[in-house]
């Protein structure tokens, strides 16, 4: 926490400020790309006013933000409107501050295992390995990723409840990484009730926690279904129906809005045959959750954050309504990964993927919708390249992350016959 | 409560129309009443009435008069009230004033129920039977009402029935989309006793009807019985055909026109099963300034609410009472070497309603309905939307506005709402619905907007033509006025066109419908689905393999490929048959190192850093010979497991 942090932080702010006065934030808060049927802001207003109205917000289709939400901003939203823009943009540099002091201690960790580590790696492999500098480069870079990226500056600037769903989130691996078990249950109790997918995010909690023992991870599990079921009580009282969970929970489960958005499942299920409806659903919620999980939950088992990373990124391209807003977050964490960096081989092309589709999508969605002369598949196509560029860059990490940890112990430079050889997956 | 009052008023006199008839007396009446209307047109509106005092229920099996279908829908559903309108063309409220029968573009539909132990999901199945009961009798695509397009009206509708308690229950719903042709008139002519062979039904000749610039056809069915008593029934059908013709567009030279021009065709007598056969003729106001031969027999004057109009009327009966084929006509002659601009205009009626849709493209808009008071005092509005479910509205952005009538612009002035029903749609399930009252001052106009996002929808759910648009069903506004200028629908209590003669009452309810608006929804690429299928999937794949690949794999040392052949042809031969059979022959020139990515650094703590190598490079070695015996007696397994 040095003056530098301060001075981000609050260049940060006065980014925010300045851009939320502008018209690109009325405008931001209604593009498909930033806001889903989850996060809008306008969706929020109406369930707030619904509430207030005494109408179940429920009973209708366009509310799909979880009764406590509504109502913990209700006052907020009804009061104090213009001042909404400030508070949410204090709760996104709450984001990036937790995220910086999550990266602080994350470093100091790395450093503390490294020390007894070190005897082990192999002569040449400095270069790999966390050093005493990266006490202030990775935070801070963690820090300018997240507060000076476009895409969380605009999701901020859209009032999108992204913006709350990041926070909880930077919320739940600061206390990760800081060791606080309930916290943590409880936070991702909260947003798994919110929006489903943090459910994997169970994977790191229990590797953190519940290391060596079986049975400290079925307490676990039991303790996050009994605050699962806590939160849903709670949220029961506030409006007195169960009518919010299907509002919310099946609402993303049966991806009932076909909004378009930069995902993967608009498109497919606008053009899905009736009869293979269901067992696509059910395949391409299995892809957003389970399938990933486990496999990668045992090679990453030691590094519960990369594993958190990984998960956090995967939701972020293959949930039902993913949002620029959630692509933000993740892209914030990979300094993290700073020495990974070397290895990671499709920088550029990942780099150009994310220019060239953000540029198009803007472009192919006033051609289709405004302009007529375009259809919908030329918006699908700049999403599907968008999300082939995200799935370029997680396996990148992957890669990269397995290549350092084997040359960490092997040396970089790896000879056969006193030629270099190549490192390869078999 | 002038509500409560009214009511009062309806009882005592349908008790009084019960107790003068006596049980199984049926009549049949036909009405005709032409008026011309302001901008060369004129306003013919047929009103059939059949009204049947049929006591008990039993009795509805032995139909005389009464279509069969009507009788037996009374036995079947708990339907106390109907009415269905189908209308093609707009309403000009501004310049023609009011209809004598409300009506929507499209198919409108609305019915009351009332019976013991009703329930809302009785009432549900009751309607969708039907609705596609009058599917078929009337030819209509009504079988598309059902509970994804209805609603249940709170405030602006109301039972023109006795509804003894209050347990009632209403279905509405209405189609813009449908278009209302031959195949419609046809059926509705035969529920008629005389069919269309003879009365004044044989002037709905289909090609004159829909030449039109307005026609509407209207079915209302109502049971009246006295007080608690289910046993003492009248049932009461009418059939209304309300046509607005342009004069201009009947190819004559001025502004003559008769019931031969309008029809085709002179009327060829009466309904020999009609107690009464009249047709009423406007004589004052925009009427006055033509001549009719031959001069109407009779006139009557009726003034309701301080509203004077002057009808001329024939009755058919008395005309045809002498024997002998012929056709009867009446002409218009207007005065020759009028002109036009000369004319007299009306004066607007006191609230006229107009809708339109702002914004562009496909992805949201906002609905504009725009009410005009042009009378001085204020008078209560009440709107009814019924937004269909593939448009998301948001009520937070309801709001209504003020204009006095000289403005021109909607200043910041809102209405406070007097009245608020709100139930939201949902997708493929509910329509979203939508009441609001409030009192518009007098000489202003109010503007009430609610912002609307367009859904995009399952390819298989948009109409064949899917960029034709999707409608938006218009808006009900009614009103309560307190004087009879323009009005002149028929009173509550009332059964026949002449019932609204002199019928002066302390208010009259008004009912009005805006026009239906078409928006185009964003459409997908409807030849694309085992594209998009495929593409969606190979991008899925492409993370499902690589991520498990890392996930599964062991790291492995190759030798550079600069090593191995250079020739193509060769190499794409190593890269086949080293995928099988690598273990057994080990490519010459060529040696792998396969080293655990992560090899237990615990254990081997306390070796030397450059012995630890060596000791690998030798493991390597013994993995070429037999990989899996490496495995199996690796020095630390729990290297090998992922």
């Amino acid at each position: 926490m040095d003056a530098k942090f301060y001075k981000l932080i609050l260049l940060g702010g006065a980014v925010r400020f300045y851009f939320v006065r502008t018209p690109l934030a009325s405008l931001i808060s209604d593009r498909v790309e930033f806001a889903t049927p989850l996060n809008s802001q306008k969706r929020m207003k109406e369930g707030i006013y619904l509430l207030d109205q005494g109408i179940d917000p429920y009973s209708g289709d366009l509310v799909h933000e979880t009764p406590l939400v509504l109502k913990a901003l209700s006052g907020l939203f009804l009061n104090f409107p213009q001042w909404l823009p400030l508070i949410y943009i204090m709760l996104d540099l709450l984001t990036g501050a937790l995220l910086y002091n999550l990266s602080v201690r994350f470093v100091k960790q790395k450093l503390q295992k490294q020390r007894l580590e070190r005897k082990n790696y192999a002569k040449d492999t400095e270069q790999l390995q966390y050093n005493d500098d990266d006490n202030y480069d990775i935070p801070e870079l963690v820090l300018i990723a997240y507060l000076f990226n476009p895409l969380t500056v605009l999701s901020c600037i859209g009032l999108t409840s992204t913006v709350l769903s990041n926070l909880f989130l930077a919320l739940f691996l600061y206390f990760l990484t800081k060791g606080l078990l309930l916290p943590c249950i409880f936070l991702l109790a909260f947003e798994t009730v919110r929006s489903f997918y943090p459910i994997v995010l169970m994977a790191p909690l229990l590797l953190v926690f519940a290391r060596r023992s079986f049975a400290g991870g079925v307490i676990l599990s039991v303790l996050f279904a009994v605050a699962c079921l806590i939160i849903a009580a709670a949220s029961y009282l506030v409006i007195e129906s169960w009518s919010f969970l299907d509002g919310t929970l099946g609402f993303i489960f049966y991806f009932r809005d076909l909004q378009p958005n930069i995902g993967l499942f608009w498109y497919f299920f606008t053009e899905m045959f009736e009869h293979f409806r269901t067992m696509f659903l059910i395949t391409f919620q299995l892809n957003a959750t389970v399938l990933y999980l486990v496999p990668l939950s045992l090679k990453l088992r030691k590094e519960p954050l990369l594993l958190a990373t990984v998960l956090v990124a995967l939701m972020a391209v293959f949930r039902a309504y993913p949002s620029l807003g959630d692509v933000g977050f993740y892209l914030a964490l990979l300094p993290l990964w700073k020495r990974c960096w070397k290895y990671m081989a499709h920088g550029f092309v990942v780099f150009t993927f994310f220019l060239v589709t953000l540029s198009m999508m803007g472009t192919l969605w006033h051609l289709w919708i405004y302009a007529g002369s375009a259809n919908a598949n030329f918006y699908f196509g700049a999403t599907l390249a968008f999300s082939t560029g995200q799935i370029f860059l997680i396996t990148d990490l992957l890669f990269a992350h397995v290549k350092r940890e084997f040359c960490l112990y092997n040396g970089q430079k790896i000879m056969i016959d006193g030629e270099e050889a190549r490192i390869l997956l078999k | 409560m002038s509500w409560v009052h009214l009511w009062c008023v309806v009882a005592l006199l349908l008790a009084s129309v019960l107790a003068q008839t006596t049980p199984k007396d049926e009549h049949f009446h036909e009405e005709l009443v032409v008026r011309p209307l302001s901008g060369d047109h004129v306003n013919t509106y047929f009103q059939f009435t059949t009204r049947w005092h049929y006591g008990q229920k039993e009795n509805l099996y032995h139909t005389q008069l009464t279509p069969r279908v009507i009788a037996e829908l009374l036995q079947q559903f708990d339907v106390k009230e109907l009415h269905i309108g189908l209308t093609q063309g707009l309403w000009r409220y501004e310049t023609w004033g009011y209809p004598i029968v409300e009506a929507t573009s499209g198919a409108e539909m609305w019915a009351w129920f009332k019976g013991p132990n009703l329930t809302d999901e009785a009432v549900d199945k009751q309607w969708a039977q039907l609705a596609n009961v009058f599917s078929g009798v009337l030819c209509a695509s009504l079988n598309f009402v059902d509970n994804t397009n209805s609603i249940s009206p709170r405030h602006l509708l109301r039972p023109q029935f006795m509804p003894a308690n209050r347990e009632t229950f209403v279905r509405y719903a209405s189609l813009p989309r449908e278009i209302v042709c031959t195949e419609n008139l046809t059926p509705w002519k035969k529920l008629l006793p005389c069919g269309s062979a003879s009365g004044f039904a044989s002037l709905l000749n289909s090609g004159y009807v829909h030449n039109t610039k307005y026609h509407s056809l209207g079915l209302k069915v109502r049971t009246l019985c006295q007080d608690y008593d289910e046993d003492n029934c009248i049932l009461e059908l009418t059939q209304t055909a309300n046509l607005v013709y342009d004069l201009r567009l009947l190819e004559q030279s001025g502004n003559d026109f008769s019931l031969r021009r309008l029809f085709g065709m002179g009327l060829n007598g009466y309904c020999e099963l009609a107690t009464t056969s009249k047709i009423y003729v406007q004589c004052n106001e925009l009427g006055a300034r033509y001549q009719l031969v031959p001069l109407p027999p009779a006139e009557v004057k009726t003034t309701r609410g301080g509203y004077t109009v002057l009808y001329g009327v024939y009755d058919m009966q008395e005309q045809f009472q002498d024997q002998g084929e012929r056709l009867f006509n009446i002409a218009w002659l207007a005065p020759k070497g009028e002109v036009r601009r000369n004319r007299l205009k009306p004066a607007p009626p006191p609230i006229y309603v107009h809708r339109y849709l702002l914004g562009q493209g496909q992805e949201r808009g906002r609905i504009v309905t725009e009410v005009t008071n042009s009378h001085y005092a204020p008078l209560p509005i009440v709107v009814q939307e019924l937004i269909p479910w593939y448009v998301h509205a948001y009520l937070h952005t309801l709001n209504i506005r003020r204009r006095s009538m000289g403005r021109q612009e909607y200043g910041r002035e809102t209405l406070p709402f007097k009245l608020l029903h709100y139930a939201p749609g949902k997708q493929r399930e509910l329509p979203t619905h939508l009441e609001i009252g409030f009192l518009l001052p007098g000489q202003s106009s109010a503007l009430i907007t609610i912002d609307v996002d367009y859904l995009v929808l399952k390819w298989l759910e948009y109409p064949p033509d899917a960029n034709h648009g999707h409608y938006i069903n218009a808006a009900l506004v009614s009103s309560s006025l307190p004087m009879g200028t323009n009005y002149s629908a028929l009173p509550l209590e009332g059964h026949l066109f002449a019932h609204s003669f002199n019928a002066t009452r302390p208010s009259y309810v008004l009912g009005l419908h805006t026009e239906a608006l078409i928006v185009s929804l964003p459409t997908p690429d409807f030849s694309m689905p085992y594209n998009v299928i495929c593409l969606a999937c190979t991008v899925v794949a492409l993370a499902f393999g690589p991520i498990h690949s890392v996930a599964t794999k062991v790291i492995v040392v190759v030798r550079p490929t600069s090593a191995g052949p250079r020739n193509f042809l060769k190499r794409l031969k190593e890269k086949l048959f080293s995928r099988g059979g690598q273990e057994s022959t080990p490519m010459e020139g060529k040696r792998e190192g396969v080293v655990p990515d992560d090899p237990c650094p615990n254990e081997k703590a306390d070796d030397d850093q450059e012995e630890e190598r060596e000791g690998k490079e030798e493991a390597a070695e013994s993995l070429i010979a037999n990989p899996f015996e490496s495995l199996s007696s690796a020095a630390c397994p729990t290297v090998w497991d992922l």
